[in-house]
């Protein structure tokens, strides 16, 4: 072998040689010091004038969404969900337009993106349930994720129009997630009634031990009829909490995605303020991350009480 | 709640978005890949079903193919034995007519033998009669005369041939 090729089969680490990696590291190093420095943080400990270069203004987050065009009721986060919408959907276009037999490129990202969410699906829901809740639940990731990635493109939330942001995570305007919430106990509770029809209702107002208790006492069977009224009223309050946890699971679903979206960007953009340089990027990969977690979560809670909706109905007898 | 900023007619303009992205997902994406998944999962079916009917033609034809191979060896074991049964059958007559020609010839020698050997003997006899006579004659031929000499040669002679055959 000769020297050349000994010399080309350098040993790499993340596609860089170790002096390139070490290079780039100090590089990283000294821009965070810099930025420590001669950022907000460095201004506040020396008692100077942070550099101007590294003198973010200090953020003001807003929790309702702005609008930046006056006289037009379009908010920043609608603009951004668009933005988002137009992203997917060009997405699926560009790997169905023509689809092969054999898929490469985007139609191969988008065939996995669909195999993936409808094998996790089938395997809660079944096959047949499956297919049916599909739709609902891997838009809700699509969307949630679409939203939430769409905030780390540098330029959301800091370009500005008439001193408001143009740009915004939609997770962060509340009616985002209280519309997905909404969406989803509509669609839960709309497979309950058509898996089980109006029975469905007897799992939020089920006096029928009740009564049946009742019924005994009336008959002379004391011991029996007190039984079944203790009964009864454990099944009214059960049915009481089943029907307020399906309310309190749209203010769940709304508070998670609203508060943890909210504190991801307001953690960002603090971070940013303070050290401007080189540390965000860490937290925007914490983002990213978090971002996917919540359209998971978003996407598989739904499909959970979807099958649990319909499963109820599976069981029970006719 | 208007702190947090809930307002109907965003929440209103969010939910239309999202079903416009549903919508047009389902149309442009969820179908169509949904539809070129199962005809995927269909060729590859139908692919491992006509391999499956592939395999058991092959077992099939093998079986039938090692039945015939079979039968053939069969039919060439019986052929070679009845072969070889039927050459033994053609030596044994051939050797059997080659013994009876052999015993023939044999016969016909021995015959030919014993008629040369009579043939000699009636010579040898005359000869010696004649020599006997001759020299008889020449020693008492003043006692005997010719037939009484004769007759008494030939009943030696006689006596000697009988007592060869005892």
């Amino acid at each position: 072998m000769t020297d050349k090729k000994k010399r080309k089969e350098k040993k790499r680490y993340f596609g860089c040689t170790l002096s390139v990696l070490v290079i780039l590291g100090i590089v990283f190093l000294a821009l965070a010091v810099i930025s420590f420095i001669g950022g907000n943080v460095g201004a506040l400990i020396l008692g100077k004038d942070a550099i101007p270069i590294l003198a973010v203004h200090q953020p003001h987050p807003e929790l309702p969404a702005e609008t930046p065009f006056p006289g037009l009721p379009i908010t920043n986060t609608m603009i951004t969900a668009w933005i988002g919408i137009v992203v997917v959907i060009a997405l699926f276009v560009a790997g169905t337009r023509k689809m092969k037999f054999i898929p490469s490129g985007i139609q191969n990202f988008v065939e996995v993106v669909y195999e993936v969410a409808a094998n996790f699906i089938e395997e809660v829901a079944g096959k047949e349930y499956g297919r049916k809740f599909f739709a609902v639940c891997t838009t809700i990731f699509l969307f949630v994720l679409a939203n939430a990635w769409i905030n780390l493109i540098p330029g959301v939330e800091t370009i500005k129009m008439n001193g408001m942001p143009l740009f915004r995570n939609p997770n962060t305007d509340i009616n985002v997630p209280l519309m997905l919430a909404m969406v989803s106990f509509c669609y839960v509770e709309f497979w309950g009634f058509k898996a089980k029809g109006f029975k469905y209702i007897t799992k939020f107002f089920d006096f029928g031990p009740l009564f049946q208790g009742l019924r005994q006492l009336f008959k002379g069977r004391l011991k029996i009829g007190l039984s079944g009224l203790g009964m009864g009223a454990i099944a009214v309050f059960t049915g009481i909490l089943e029907l307020l946890s399906e309310f309190i699971r749209i203010i769940s679903f709304t508070f998670r995605l609203f508060g943890n979206m909210t504190a991801g960007g307001m953690l960002t953009l603090v971070i940013i303020f303070l050290i401007p340089w080189v540390v965000p990027v860490i937290f925007y990969g914490l983002e990213a991350f978090l971002g996917f977690i919540q359209a998971m979560i978003f996407g598989a809670l739904t499909l959970c009480f979807l099958a649990m909706a319909v499963k109820q109905a599976e069981e029970e007898p006719a | 709640m208007a702190g947090l900023g809930i307002d109907l007619p965003t929440f209103v303009a969010q939910l239309v978005s999202f079903l416009i992205l549903m919508g047009v997902l389902i149309f442009v994406g969820y179908r169509p890949i949904r539809k070129m998944l199962d005809e995927r999962a269909n060729k590859i079916k139908e692919g491992m079903a006509q391999a499956e009917a592939t395999r058991e033609e092959y077992v099939r034809v093998r079986v039938v193919v090692e039945e015939e191979i079979d039968k053939a060896r069969r039919e060439a074991q019986a052929t070679v034995a009845e072969a070889s049964r039927l050459g033994g059958k053609l030596k044994d007559e051939a050797k059997r007519e080659a013994r009876k020609e052999a015993q023939v010839i044999i016969d016909r020698a021995r015959k030919e033998m014993e008629q040369e050997r009579e043939r000699a003997i009636d010579n040898l006899r005359k000869e010696f009669v004649d020599t006997a006579i001759l020299v008889a004659g020449k020693v008492i031929s003043e006692t005997l005369d010719a037939e009484k000499h004769h007759r008494l040669i030939e009943k030696a002679l006689e006596e000697s041939v009988a007592f060869k055959k005892n």
